[in-house]
């Protein structure tokens, strides 16, 4: 080897200089130019020029640059060459980067999406798994509005009952959340899809791979390469999108219609005894809500002085409230224009033998809702060096801060749409209370008849403000590169991510509600994690006459997490002063904490791509997987996976179908796993000690507990993975010469030995977990669909036009012999989900509403109903035994979109380009939860209604009511059960993303001493097409068993950018 | 922790912890408590849900004798009853095997853990009758799934409390364990459920002479019923069988936590907890404490009807003039019922409807019982969670007037109606007791007229009606009341006749309601069982 490397030395060197432009003869930077055959190269630079050293004149120069045509140019006696590349119209040489290995699409055999990354940064969000919505065929993205916010990313359906989260690669890390990136640091982005993509991560691919790679420099010697990308923006909370709330006198006036309703439904004369609204038929607003003393509705004046001497003394208790006779708009008051601003530098560049990358970024967003923002500072370094011609080193680094304050809703904001939040409490609070009282205190339903909601703007101002919430990252891995022998290539690399979290919360004693918040609290808490993976693989090329192939195979090992947390609480401080309170200084504080120590992984893996003559392709991989989160009966996996592709147009009889530049039709089968949705002590039964649950005072002492035992967790040895079984057959096709790509897959996977929890019966102790047995199957198929359209209209004008297109279909296939169905969570006495047999995950389950009762008549001669009345909902007795009991439940539809897809329009004029996305979601329904605290009168009665109030049941309106009858009554005729009239269309097609741009021309540039510019003004969310009633459509949920339920969703609202890119 | 950690003697004793602390429903749906607010107040006609109607609407239907056999609220009282056993049984099992263990210590634990568990199993057959009887012997992955329910299992029960009976000490060192006593205590509460009347007499007999308390106080009354309600004097030697309650365990699950919507509404700072207005007790109950000139309660009934009525603020302001009923009262009522304009504790006098949330709805009075004083907040309660309303007052399961009132019911059966009528007048002259009366500007708050029994009792069917309304006055509100009504064969009736009279006013609850015999004596056995184990092991209840 020394001696090889020595020779190559002494050979005589030869500088060779030149300029590779493009066909309209303007320069092109950043093409690649290699020496044939080795890995010897360089790049060119902004003007496109460039310089490299050969050896020989029988070297061969390789020019490759993105969007072009590769080209091969013998160097020969030359010293200058001048190359004109033209732009590929296929881009089937596209590198793609598959985690471990690279390919391209000409070659690839399986189901894999890119991302440009041009588009992971139109939209900017706080999380970039968020922009994969709409870009990438068969992968379903449900988000909210919150910034920050995780997301439900599904790719090729919902694979199980619990853990289909995507494992996301990170420059070959593994890693759970890919919030810590910043979207301008992303190369690429590739999707995994199928077994034949995917198999090679074995036991975790099930749920699809999504591989990142960062921008990492090219090696050449050339000065420093400096960009910047900016943009600044604001969010509009979309005011006038929310629902429209009963104003003071309509929320009076219909009161007392209420108790007139309430009064026929039973027969009895009518008694107006709202305490605010009068005593008569006629409603009047009094002249304060609330005096301090008196909680009922003063008409008059008030003893101002008494209750200033009262504010005086006792402030916090101490209000008087005037009603907000024009109404208050809650949303409004909750919500504000939000300002985003996002700036990035990259610093790259490199020498003959190095390259680097370095990457500074910053996004400062504000959430709609008040006092809920965030921050991510982060810094990225990559580099690598040749030590050698033959052994190359080099690492990924990052550092990234992290701040999420006030977000809401489980699982880092995934749950916001179910869980009752401020956003809902702004429709709940009466428009009648201001939002401060005469006093400038926060106003709220301290005053008599109002319920229980507590005023939101007091909750988020008080209680988010001064919150602080933040994680440390450190992620990253060093890696080593050699090439022993010619076309082997070892690499090992080691990496790593360690996070630090911190969060404090402050909550403030508020005693003006009529459900109080009797005391200031405080709690804090810490944690960290660190997670490994030690990878080593070997990859061989060869090429034999027509047949090549490439032999890959590789020794992992890995942890994905020890770490610990604690955290504490207590309440009332002495003071609430910031600088003050800690734990030391609460009462009663409460500590907690908990340890994990992650699952070990040991992996072998395995993979051969042949193909004969750019025509056939064979690709077979195996992994075999050992995890320590299963029993050591079952601990070992195996995935196979075998693909094969036919590039049609490599045929003969093919080259008389000019229109049909390329075609290849793909195939491929194969096992993946999935051990997300066990829990690593699945496999041992356990006791446990709980404060709250297994703690008694036995001494009869009145202050402290004693700690006692309960059996926790009943377990199952013999778990195993859950594998999922796929088939995938594909089409690309590349027509008119490139004017069109075609890419089409139609899939099926079959994930059999589901983990699932067999109910336990009650007599067994419910406290102890069940354990998770391989017992349930489920079903999705699709087809993916995209096709890519570009080309010239005129000289100046290009356009490009991408459509992707996912059909899903999702369905449980078995859970357990005599078990058809699970429910999820209840809401409000309502359970509206069951996961059966034969139903998509999450399918709502509920009575048929078929109208209203119209008559007391109609009451006697319709089946028996528990609670039926006139004007209240008239259920379908689907079973036909002339009673409405639970047997006479159905299916009402799913949230799972049947497609979903996304239009991209691109258009460059001259140095203007113009670009839209729109994204649509079809065929979901959802449960909008929102409605029964909102559209009945009896649901928390005197609470903020809305104005279907003034649709709801009358004789005349009969079945064209929006509600039952306005009443108090609750039970299962009206609000007390699930059922069709909560379930709504979800579809939806919003137009995501608008912008136009606009690039100085290189002329110009010089003299700004640049190297590239670029203005742009862009428009997000700009409008949304759905015929659903709730605030927004993309209602997600924090667990596959349970989303499509929306109590009250943060929602996606329109945003607008100026956007500033400058290359130095 | 793995099994082998719990086989010391702090593992086994842990265990034994961890079952005690399902008597309070721990983690489990407020239905769970022991206090059976819901069960056995609500459904007995002592109280209704309270609030208004779109609140916690899964109590309608059950109020109104509809329960869903899908209900989720009584399959967590399911589950939390069978947690008890199974942690119960646990125990047995770790005791059992224990080799640390003395052999005095593990007689104590396996006695107390029969004790728990025969109380876990005398719940369920109260509420749901045929349930399976599950022991030590069986557990996951042993069958426990195949046992059938039935209702025969009184025997089984009785030997749990035999057992305690015969193996536990009088006293020991901490307060909140079972003794000898309560053991006995249930084990006649037992043979009293099963009509065995001779048998109850005779551990009665032997409970009210000899019995004491764990920590050693000799069975009486407290001198003033209010009392018994008062977190301060808990352990009192009323006090047979209590669930230990606290405060500052890093969890509100230690305080009475099945009470915390149990409070009147929108109090602020003038009255205990914040919320949510549950549990008001009904007109009939309110009217029950009306006596005659004689200051005895009117046993025909009549205290629902014309003025014997009492006098109430429906319908009335708070800001508007009301004067409280001026009739002869049992002074029970005012430790029992929140009313306008009689001092609520030590809080303010009862505003009336400001501290309700919806009059019309669930009528004009607030529980009172189990509410901690203003002098007690944040020193007897936790206040660590959203509401102030954590007290931390022990809920007494038997209390001694209780075994008294019990007792007299053995006596009236076995004959002995003097005996019986000198139990109940015990019981009374502690009621009667004036320094126990509450008081409003150094008076009495109402007109209190209470007296005992004077003349001999002669007449069985009378007595009998004496002593089960005694029963309804001195333990209202504690869960009792449709437990009672149901075993006396009354429940139809009496819960008939309530439901039509409560309907008069509180037409959205109550309209259209009714106890259907034969069916609604126990509530549906929770289809998610029947579900899970399948129809041929649990049979559905009669009517369900």
């Amino acid at each position: 080897l020394m001696l090889l490397y020595a020779v190559s030395t002494v050979a005589q060197d030869r500088k060779v200089t030149g300029k590779v432009v493009g066909v309209d003869n303007q320069g092109i930077p950043g093409v690649s130019i290699m020496i044939k055959g080795t890995r010897t190269g360089t790049t060119s630079d902004a003007s496109g020029s460039f310089s490299i050293n050969s050896k020989s004149s029988s070297d061969v120069l390789v020019f490759s640059g993105i969007g072009f045509k590769a080209k091969e140019v013998s160097v020969g006696g030359q010293t200058t060459l001048n190359v004109v590349l033209s732009e590929d119209v296929s881009a089937l040489e596209e590198v793609i980067v598959t985690g471990y290995a690279t390919t391209n699409k000409k070659e690839s055999t399986a189901a894999i999406s890119t991302v440009k990354a041009k588009d992971l940064t139109a939209v900017p969000s706080g999380n970039v798994e968020q922009q994969l919505q709409g870009r990438v065929t068969g992968v379903t993205v449900i988000t909210n509005g919150q910034p920050g916010t995780s997301s439900i990313i599904r790719v090729r359906g919902f694979g199980a009952l619990g853990g289909n989260e995507p494992l996301y690669v990170v420059d070959g890390v593994p890693v759970g959340s890919t919030d810590f990136l910043s979207p301008d640091d992303i190369e690429s982005t590739t999707v995994l899809k199928d077994a034949a993509a995917a198999s090679i991560y074995g036991a975790r691919a099930a749920n699809g791979v999504i591989v990142y790679t960062t921008k990492k420099g090219t090696k050449k010697a050339r000065k420093l390469e400096v960009s910047y990308d900016g943009l600044i923006g604001f969010t509009d909370p979309n005011v006038a999108g929310a629902p429209k709330m009963l104003s003071p006198q309509e929320q009076a006036d219909w009161t007392q219609q209420a108790y007139r309703n309430n009064a026929a439904a039973n027969g009895t004369a009518v008694q107006y005894t709202h305490p605010q609204y009068g005593s008569s038929a006629t409603a009047t607003l009094p002249d304060y809500l609330y005096a301090t003393g008196v909680g009922s509705g003063i008409r008059g004046s008030v003893d101002i002085n008494a209750l200033r001497a009262a504010y005086a003394a006792n402030p916090g208790n101490t209000f008087l409230i005037k009603p907000n006779k024009a109404g208050t708009n809650w949303y409004d008051e909750i919500t504000r224009v939000a300002p985003i601003q996002r700036h990035s530098l990259g610093f790259s560049g490199g020498t003959e033998s190095s390259r680097y990358y370095i990457g500074l970024g910053v996004q400062d967003q504000s959430g709609i809702l008040l006092a809920n923002s965030f921050k991510r500072y982060s810094f990225r370094a990559n580099t690598e060096f040749d030590l050698s011609k033959k052994v190359r080193i080099g690492e990924n680094l990052q550092f990234t801060y992290r701040s999420v304050v006030g977000q809401a809703g489980g699982n880092n904001g995934l749950g916001i749409a179910d869980s009752e939040s401020e956003v809902l409490a702004a429709y709940r609070m009466p428009t009648i209370i201001p939002v401060f009282d005469e006093f400038g205190s926060y106003a709220s339903t301290i005053a008599q008849g109002f319920n229980n909601p507590r005023n939101p703007v007091r909750r988020l101002m008080l209680n988010n403000s001064n919150d602080g919430n933040f994680n440390v990252n450190g992620f990253g891995n060093i890696y080593l590169e050699v090439d022993p022998i010619e076309n082997l290539t070892l690499r090992s690399s080691i990496g790593g991510q360690y996070n630090n979290y911190y969060y404090k919360d402050y909550n403030y004693r508020y005693l003006g509600d009529s459900e109080p918040e009797a005391s200031n609290s405080f709690s804090e808490g810490t944690g960290y994690s660190f997670s490994w993976v030690f990878s080593n693989t070997a990859s061989y090329k060869l090429k034999v006459d027509k047949h090549a192939a490439t032999i890959f195979g590789g020794i992992e090992a890995l942890n994905t997490g020890v770490g610990r947390n604690i955290a504490g609480s207590g309440i009332n401080p002495f003071s609430m002063d910031l600088d003050y309170v800690n734990m030391s200084v609460v009462q009663n504080p409460v500590v907690n904490s908990s340890l994990f120590s992650g699952v070990n992984f040991y992996s072998l893996f395995g993979k051969v791509d042949y193909s004969f003559n750019d025509k056939y392709y064979l690709t077979a991989l195996v992994r075999r997987d050992g995890s320590s989160r299963f029993g050591a009966n079952s601990r070992i996996g195996v995935f196979p996976a075998f693909s094969a592709a036919w590039r049609v147009t490599s045929e003969e009889f093919m080259k008389e179908i000019p229109f049909i530049s390329d075609l290849k039709i793909r195939g491929g089968w194969g096992q993946m796993g999935n051990s997300n949705n066990v829990n690593p002590n699945n496999q041992y039964s356990l006791y446990a000690s709980d404060r709250g649950t297994s703690f008694y005072p036995i001494s009869g002492t009145n202050n402290g507990a004693d700690a006692g035992f309960y059996r926790s967790r009943i377990g199952n040895p013999d778990a195993k993975w859950e594998t999922a079984v796929t088939t995938n057959i594909g089409i690309d096709a590349t027509l008119l010469n490139g004017r069109f790509e075609v890419v089409l897959d139609w899939w099926r996977k079959d994930t059999k030995d589901l983990l699932f929890q067999v109910p336990l019966p009650g007599v067994v102790g419910a406290s102890a977990s069940a354990p998770s047995v391989n017992i349930a199957s489920m079903m999705n198929s699709g087809i993916d669909f995209q096709i890519i359209n570009k080309g010239k209209l005129t000289k100046d004008l290009k356009y490009d036009l991408t459509w992707n297109s996912s059909f899903l279909k999702n369905e449980i296939s078995s859970l357990a012999p005599n078990v058809s169905y699970f429910e999820g969570t209840t809401y409000r006495g309502i359970s509206p989900i069951r996961n059966a047999v034969g139903q998509s995950i999450s399918s709502f389950f509920g009575y048929e509403v078929i109208g209203y009762f119209a008559s007391a008549d109609e009451v006697k001669s319709s089946p028996a109903q528990d609670g039926a009345g006139v004007g209240r909902f008239k259920y379908k007795d689907l079973n036909g035994d002339g009673k409405i009991t639970p047997d006479d439940r159905t299916f009402i539809g799913s949230p799972v979109p049947t497609y979903t897809g996304g239009v991209n329009i691109g258009l460059q004029y001259k140095n203007f380009d113009f670009s839209t996305y729109i994204y649509t979601s079809l065929g979901n329904k959802i449960f909008n939860m929102s409605k029964w605290f909102t559209d009945f009168f009896g649901t928390f009665e005197g609470s903020g209604k809305g104005v279907r109030a003034k649709d709801s049941w009358t004789p005349a309106l009969g079945n064209s009511a929006q509600g039952p009858i306005w009443e108090s009554a609750s039970n299962l005729s009206t609000s007390g059960a699930s059922n069709s009239w909560y379930v709504e269309d979800g579809s939806y097609l919003r137009m995501q993303n608008l912008s136009i741009g606009y690039t100085v021309p290189k002329s110009a540039l010089a003299k700004l001493g640049l190297s590239r510019a670029r203005i742009s003004v862009s428009a997000n969310n700009i409008f949304t097409v759905t015929k659903y009633k709730g605030l927004d459509p993309g209602v997600g949920g924090a667990v596959d068993t349970n989303f499509g339920i929306d109590v009250g969703n943060y929602p996606v609202t329109r945003s607008f950018n100026v956007g500033l890119n400058l290359g130095f | 922790l793995a099994q082998a950690q719990l086989s010391t003697k702090a593992g086994v004793e842990g265990s034994l912890l961890g079952a005690y602390a399902m008597l309070a429903g721990k983690g489990y749906t407020r239905f769970a408590g022991p206090n059976n607010w819901v069960y056995g107040s609500i459904l007995g006609g002592d109280a209704n849900k309270g609030t208004d109607p779109g609140d916690y609407t899964a109590i309608n239907p059950i109020q109104r004798y509809e329960a869903p056999a899908t209900d989720g609220d009584i399959n967590g009282s399911w589950n939390a009853k069978y947690e008890g056993i199974s942690r119960a049984n646990t125990t047995i099992r770790l005791a059992t095997a224990s080799t640390e263990l003395s052999d005095t210590d593990k007689k104590r634990i396996i006695a107390e853990a029969r004790v728990l568990r025969g109380h876990f199993y005398f719940e369920l057959k109260k509420i749901f009758n045929s349930v399976p009887y599950i022991d030590e012997t069986k557990d996951y992955g042993t069958g426990i799934e195949k046992v059938a329910n039935t209702p025969d299992f009184w025997d089984k029960i009785e030997a749990d409390f035999k057992a305690g009976m015969d193996n536990l000490p009088e006293t020991l060192d901490q307060a909140g364990r079972v003794n000898k006593w309560a053991a006995a205590s249930y084990l006649g509460k037992t043979y009293l459920f099963e009509k065995k009347y001779t048998e109850a007499k005779a551990i009665f007999d032997q409970v009210i002479a000899n019995g004491k308390t764990t920590n050693g106080k000799k069975y009486g009354l407290v001198a003033k019923y209010a009392e018994i309600f008062n977190a301060e004097n808990d352990n009192h030697e009323e006090s047979i069988f209590a669930v230990q309650t606290s405060m500052n365990t890093g969890s509100t699950n230690n305080s009475n936590a099945w009470d915390d919507l149990n409070y009147p509404y929108n109090t602020g700072a003038n009255g205990p907890g914040n919320c949510c207005g549950f549990f008001q007790p009904s007109f009939s109950l309110a009217n029950s404490f009306r006596t005659d000139a004689n200051g005895l309660p009117l046993l025909d009934g009549s205290y629902n009807t014309g003025s014997n009525q009492l006098v109430n603020d429906y319908g009335v302001e708070s800001n508007a003039a009301f004067t409280p009923d001026k009739g002869n009262l049992d002074p029970r009522i005012d430790h029992s019922i929140g009313r306008r304009g009689i001092p609520y504790l030590d809080w303010i006098d009862h505003p009336g409807k400001d501290w309700i949330r919806s009059q019309p709805y669930a009528g004009p009075y607030s529980p009172k019982k189990y509410v901690y004083y203003k002098t007690q907040e944040n020193t007897l309660t936790d206040g660590s969670s959203w509401t102030r309303g954590y007290a931390t007052m022990n809920y007494t399961i038997i209390r001694f007037a209780d075994v008294l009132l019990m007792a007299a019911e053995a006596e009236v059966e076995v004959g002995s109606l003097e005996k019986a009528r000198e139990y109940v007048n015990r019981v009374r002259a502690r009621a009667a007791n004036p320094s126990g009366f509450v008081t409003k500007a150094g008076k009495p708050a109402a007109n209190y007229v209470i007296s005992l029994y004077n003349t001999a009792w002669t007449d069985k069917a009378v007595a009998r009606k004496a002593v089960r309304f005694e029963r309804k006055l001195e333990l209202s509100g504690e869960g009792h009341r449709f437990f009672d009504l149901v075993r006396w064969g009354e429940a139809a009736t009496e819960l008939n006749a309530y439901l039509a009279y409560e309907s008069k006013f509180l037409v959205t609850m109550f309209g259209g309601a009714k106890f259907t015999s034969s069916k609604n004596e126990y509530l549906p056995i929770p289809q998610t069982q029947i579900d899970i184990q399948g129809k041929d092991i649990l049979k559905q209840n009669p009517g369900y």
